[in-house]
């Protein structure tokens, strides 16, 4: 790990201006993603900029909007009373994500930005796309059983590993920026990107921008929300595959509903195709079915992520099941 | 006597470890110390072709980048040191993540980061990594420790082509890795030609072995120190190329050097459980008696050297069958070198277990029932009686206690609601070794006790049942007794690897004990001021420190009077001989299992063991904790990932190579039949530190296919094989 700079930003503007101004400098939060990257050598850094004094750790709901700080850390954001009355998939995201310890120190900024779980990317060793442009991608021939199987190509298949991210992307939350250049907000759908032939490039977030807080809508359909995930033991790990979900029926009709997806896709995945499927129908299996086959009808599975497939059909099943008043 | 054996104290050495007073190998603050950072090849076969050290040596702070143009040569020594060659003599690439520099700086920051600037080009080959793709290559290896890798009973070609039934299946398991919590630790402190190593080593006499052998040393100028250890679980019984090569470099560079491993480097420096594939046939009567057995298991090998140690141990010695043929192939792979790990006997087991499940089905005879008719009364290669063997109990006990009799057979027959239950069960055993062990007994002017021995505490409760052992023969408070293990300056004792601490250490612990008692009572029955003056010797008792005569408690000496009326300590040793063997137990498993998302829990774990007699029931429980809860992980979850195009580890971290969390392990029932094994001079007490876990994988599996009627033979038995 390369000696950095440091320096404690006292307020949003003071933290893009010293970012700015040096050279290879990035923000730092919780530290809990930041600094195994930067032990492992998979990421560099001459300098850090600390947020943590940052006045932006508030979680309010006013009016029409839930404003998470992007400071607040994610188990104050879990336990905020009204986040789990009216946002339940939010508060279940953060719950199913880590550890208690890690959720003590990660801010949701930071959840936001990590990096991917891919072990190729985390080891300098290795070639890899994302964390060496160019170098090649391993994985798409190699051990990717984590790995996407939607939103993916030969330059990279990694999956995004933030579980509240999927429950953001349900819920049509928006990012808001500050950088350089001013502020300004992009929707979640649009701030993560696919890989394209560019992996490097996550997130529409340009270089020094700052997030300062996420705004999600509050809707009816919000207050009916889960997050299941799946995974290979019980806790603290990322998911292998995962569905935020949020539905209002009438009778047995379907009125409203958002479904984002985690594991398989290349970035939290939304598929409004997915949801057209359910809407104004009644929630039978059919339905159901029809709705799980829209949404993996491009996937594109590698040699270990195949079961993938059938798994994210089942958890959409399953969560729309119980949503629906069906277990 | 005073019935402190058995009794589950706490473990002495307990409020050290949670106040941090415990000084683990990378704690120990040496004067002037440098610090060490290893850099490991990126390619798994091949030479080095160019090595640039300059950008390193730039940065400050760095003393020096030594890397195979300045080493010394070192003789690779023999066992337990498992690798074929010694890294960074040549430029011979044998496996990725081998060492091909090492960095020293004055901070563990700057060594690390001028570890990152080494720049190394290679001439890579193209490696094999996995067992698939080389099958054909399989060959049955020479002698290893003595071992052949070939053995015949009987004709079990002809008894099975005769069985009445057969089965006959493949059962694999991938490579997984240690992975105790505490990395590897070396500090080599050089003073002329003697050096000490504070060490993380399960085997401080063994260390001294080798290192003695690399550098051409005596034994005598080498002090192997090793108080505490964060885990082991087989990891650090070898020592391994980290701790020889951090020597080397010390002594260049004329200081002490610490060399601590990063859990990446865990991965490919110090062994693993090797990828291994087993195909079993087992023939036997309608009635369900085994008549034949061909057991034929191919595991990963190196180019440089062929340590199978994945035994087919059970096949061979478990059941009563009269034909057997046992041949344990290997295939040479461009990995490092695998090694013991956590019941190495775990991985053939698995299939044993699996697959005499899989008869029992096949014959409609219960699985409990099925053991029992083909359970061994006498060793079956050897024809030896047993000492004592309790096998029977176990099942009945365990059986008993999870309500085994309420189970109905039929594969997905047991429901609660939409989730399927699960019973299966299979037997436990392991081997257990005893090594030739001394020990020290002081006993000081102030009439306490001190036991001194070249064993270590590697976790299991070693400290804590020496120290009972010891206060109950020499009749002491717990408190009036301190054990110092973990230092080669103490009489040589064993290994804490192969379960064998407590069946090699503990008679002599208990024979020094008893003498030390012995020539205690007998200053004071030979000394005029002593109230016991001229009692018989052998009426003399010792109670918590104080001597009385029997029949007349009011004459009452103590250590403590009799020690300073004789003004200088009493020094006894101890050393006894015992003989290796196997512990036996039963474990039975509830899985409950929910076939819409494929969910799997382990909701309940019933053991029984005869583990001989038990010496401390605390730590034998803790012990049975930990060994189910690591069969857990090698049936539901740990795997780790090799690329198939460069043989690299893709998983080297805890966030991605799976272990059990609290919430996948359900509490654990333990019993223990409790019977002294008279064939052992431990106190009746046989190894038993593996025994626990080796039958839970299978265990697992059966009970995955008493809920789903699905048979499982690949762990680890993932989401994705259960859809
Ligand atoms: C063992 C372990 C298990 C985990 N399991 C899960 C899991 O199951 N699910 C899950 O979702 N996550 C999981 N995580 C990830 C965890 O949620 C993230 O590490 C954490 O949210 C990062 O937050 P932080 O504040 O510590 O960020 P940091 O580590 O400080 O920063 C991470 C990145 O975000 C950038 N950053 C931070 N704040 C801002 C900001 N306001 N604006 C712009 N950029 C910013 C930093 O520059 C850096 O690039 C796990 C982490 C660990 C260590
Ligand atoms: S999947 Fe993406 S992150 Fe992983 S190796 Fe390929 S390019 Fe790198």
């Amino acid at each position: 790990m390369r000696n950095f700079g440091y320096t404690v930003a006292r307020t949003p503007a003071d933290a893009v201006r010293t970012a700015a101004g040096i050279a290879n400098s990035t923000f730092v939060a919780g530290g809990t993603d930041l600094l195994n990257l930067m032990r492992d050598g998979a990421e560099t850094h001459d300098h850090l900029v600390d947020l943590n004094r940052l006045d932006l750790d508030d979680v309010t709901l006013d009016g029409q909007t839930l404003r998470i700080g992007a400071l607040a850390r994610m188990r104050g954001v879990a336990e905020h009373p009204r986040v789990r009355r009216e946002f339940p998939v939010l508060s279940e995201a953060l719950l199913a994500s880590a550890s208690p310890q890690v959720r003590n120190m990660a801010s949701i900024g930071g959840n936001l930005s990590q990096r991917t779980r891919c072990g190729y990317f985390r080891d300098p060793g290795s070639a890899c796309n994302k964390r060496d442009p160019g170098s090649g991608c391993p994985a798409v021939t190699g051990r990717n059983r984590g790995h996407a199987i939607l939103g993916g190509g030969d330059h990279c298949i990694a999956t995004h590993p933030s579980d509240l991210a999927v429950a953001l992307t349900a819920l049509d939350a928006t990012v808001r920026l500050l950088g350089p250049d001013g502020a300004r907000s992009v929707p979640i759908a649009d701030f993560y990107l696919l890989p394209g032939t560019t992996p490097d490039r996550e997130t529409a977030a340009r270089p020094g921008e700052l997030i300062t807080r996420v705004d999600v809508p509050r809707t009816r359909v919000a207050a009916d929300s889960r997050y299941l995930k799946l995974r290979d033991r019980a806790t603290f790990e990322f998911a292998v595959v995962s569905v935020a979900a949020a539905l209002r029926t009438r009778g047995r009709v379907v009125r409203d509903v958002r479904l984002a997806f985690g594991g398989i896709g290349t970035r939290p995945w939304r598929d409004t195709r997915v949801e057209a499927a359910l809407l104004g129908r009644p929630l039978t299996e059919a339905a159901i079915g029809e709705a799980g086959r829209v949404l993996v009808r491009d996937a594109d599975p590698r040699t270990e992520n195949g079961f993938k497939v059938e798994l994210v059909q089942r958890a959409l099943a399953s969560v729309l099941n119980e949503l629906g008043g069906k277990r | 006597m005073t019935g402190l054996v058995g009794r589950g104290v706490a473990r002495v050495d307990g409020r050290a470890k949670v106040t941090g007073a415990a000084r683990y190998a990378a704690d120990h603050e040496i004067p002037g110390m440098l610090h060490g950072h290893l850099v490991l090849s990126t390619v798994a076969r091949g030479e080095i072709t160019e090595l640039d050290t300059s950008a390193a040596l730039a940065l400050p702070g760095v003393v020096a980048v030594l890397t195979h143009r300045d080493l010394p040569p070192l003789r690779v020594p023999s066992f337990p040191y498992l690798k074929g060659f010694v890294p960074m003599q040549d430029t011979r690439v044998h496996h990725s993540g081998q060492p091909v520099a090492h960095v020293v700086a004055e901070t563990p920051e700057q060594a690390r980061e001028a570890a990152n600037l080494v720049r190394v080009r290679y001439r890579a080959e193209r490696p094999t990594a996995h067992l698939a793709h080389a099958l054909d290559e399989a060959f049955l290896p020479p002698l290893f420790r003595d071992e052949p890798n070939e053995f015949v009973r009987g004709d079990a070609g002809a008894a099975l082509e005769a069985a009445a039934v057969r089965v006959e299946q493949d059962y694999s398991s991938p490579m997984m890795h240690h992975n105790p919590i505490e990395p590897h630790s070396s500090t080599a402190v050089w003073d002329g030609n003697s050096l000490t190593l504070y060490e993380s080593a399960q085997g401080i006499v063994f260390t001294r072995r080798v290192v003695s052998i690399a550098f051409d040393l005596p034994e005598a100028n080498i002090r192997i120190i090793s108080p505490y250890l964060g885990g082991g679980f087989g990891a650090k019984g070898p020592t391994w190329s980290h701790t020889l090569l951090n020597a080397a470099v010390a002594r260049e560079v004329g200081r002490p050097v610490r060399v601590t491993l990063t859990r990446a480097q865990m991965y490919t420096m110090n062994g693993h459980r090797a990828e291994y594939r087993r195909n079993l046939r087992l023939g036997a009567t309608r009635e369900g008696r085994l008549t034949a057995i061909v057991d034929t298991s191919t595991a990963q090998l190196t180019r440089t050297d062929h340590g199978v140690y994945n035994t087919s141990e059970s096949t061979l010695r478990l059941y009563d069958c009269p034909n057997v043929h046992v041949r344990q192939l290997g295939v040479r792979l461009d990995l490092p070198s695998s090694s013991y790990m956590r019941s190495p006997e775990t991985t053939a087991h698995f299939g044993l277990e699996t697959a005499l499940d899989e008869l029992a089905h096949e014959l409609g005879v219960d699985p409990v029932e099925l053991r029992i008719r083909n359970h061994a009364s006498a060793d079956p290669h050897s024809g030896e009686p047993y000492s004592s063997k309790h096998l029977l109990d176990c099942y009945r006990i365990a059986a008993r206690a999870f309500g085994w009799a309420r189970r109905d057979p039929r594969p997905g027959s047991m429901r609660d609601g939409n989730v399927r239950v699960g019973w299966g069960m299979a037997t436990e055993t392991h081997t257990f070794s005893a090594i030739q062990s001394n020990v020290e007994l002081t006993v000081d002017v102030d009439g306490r006790a001190t036991l001194r021995a070249a064993t270590q505490e590697i976790g299991t409760g070693t400290y804590t049942v020496i120290t009972q052992v010891a206060a109950d023969e020499l009749g002491m408070p717990l408190e009036h007794v301190t054990t110092l293990l973990g230092d080669t300056a103490y009489p040589d004792a064993a290994l804490s690897a192969a379960s064998a601490t407590v069946a090699s250490v503990i008679g002599p612990v208990s024979q020094a004990a008893q003498d030390a008692r012995k020539a205690v009572i007998a200053l004071a029955v030979a000394d005029p001021r002593s109230p016991l003056h001229g009692v018989p010797a052998e009426d003399v008792v010792a109670e918590r420190g104080y001597l009385f005569a029997r029949g007349d408690r009011g004459r009452r000496d103590s250590y403590r009077g009799a020690l300073a009326r004789h003004g200088r300590p009493v020094i006894v040793t101890g050393s006894r001989l015992n003989s290796s063997g196997h512990s036996y137990g039963a474990v039975f498993v509830e899985v409950r299992f929910d076939p819409r998302l494929a969910t799997l829990r382990v909701s309940r774990v019933v053991t029984a063991y005869d583990p001989g007699r038990v010496l401390n029931h605390r730590t034998a429980h803790g012990q049975v904790i930990g060994g189910v809860t690591w069969g857990i992980g090698f049936a539901l979850m740990e795997h780790t990932m090799v690329d198939p195009h460069t043989a690299r580890v893709v998983n080297p971290n805890l966030s991605t190579y799976l272990v059990p969390v609290s919430a996948d392990t359900p509490s654990v029932e333990s019993f223990f039949v409790d019977r002294p094994d008279k064939g052992s001079t431990a106190l009746g007490a046989r190894g038993f530190g593996e025994t626990p876990g080796t039958g839970v994988p299978a265990a697992i599996g059966n009970a995955i296919f008493h809920a789903t009627g699905r048979r499982l033979r690949d762990v680890p038995f993932t989401r994705d094989k259960l859809l």
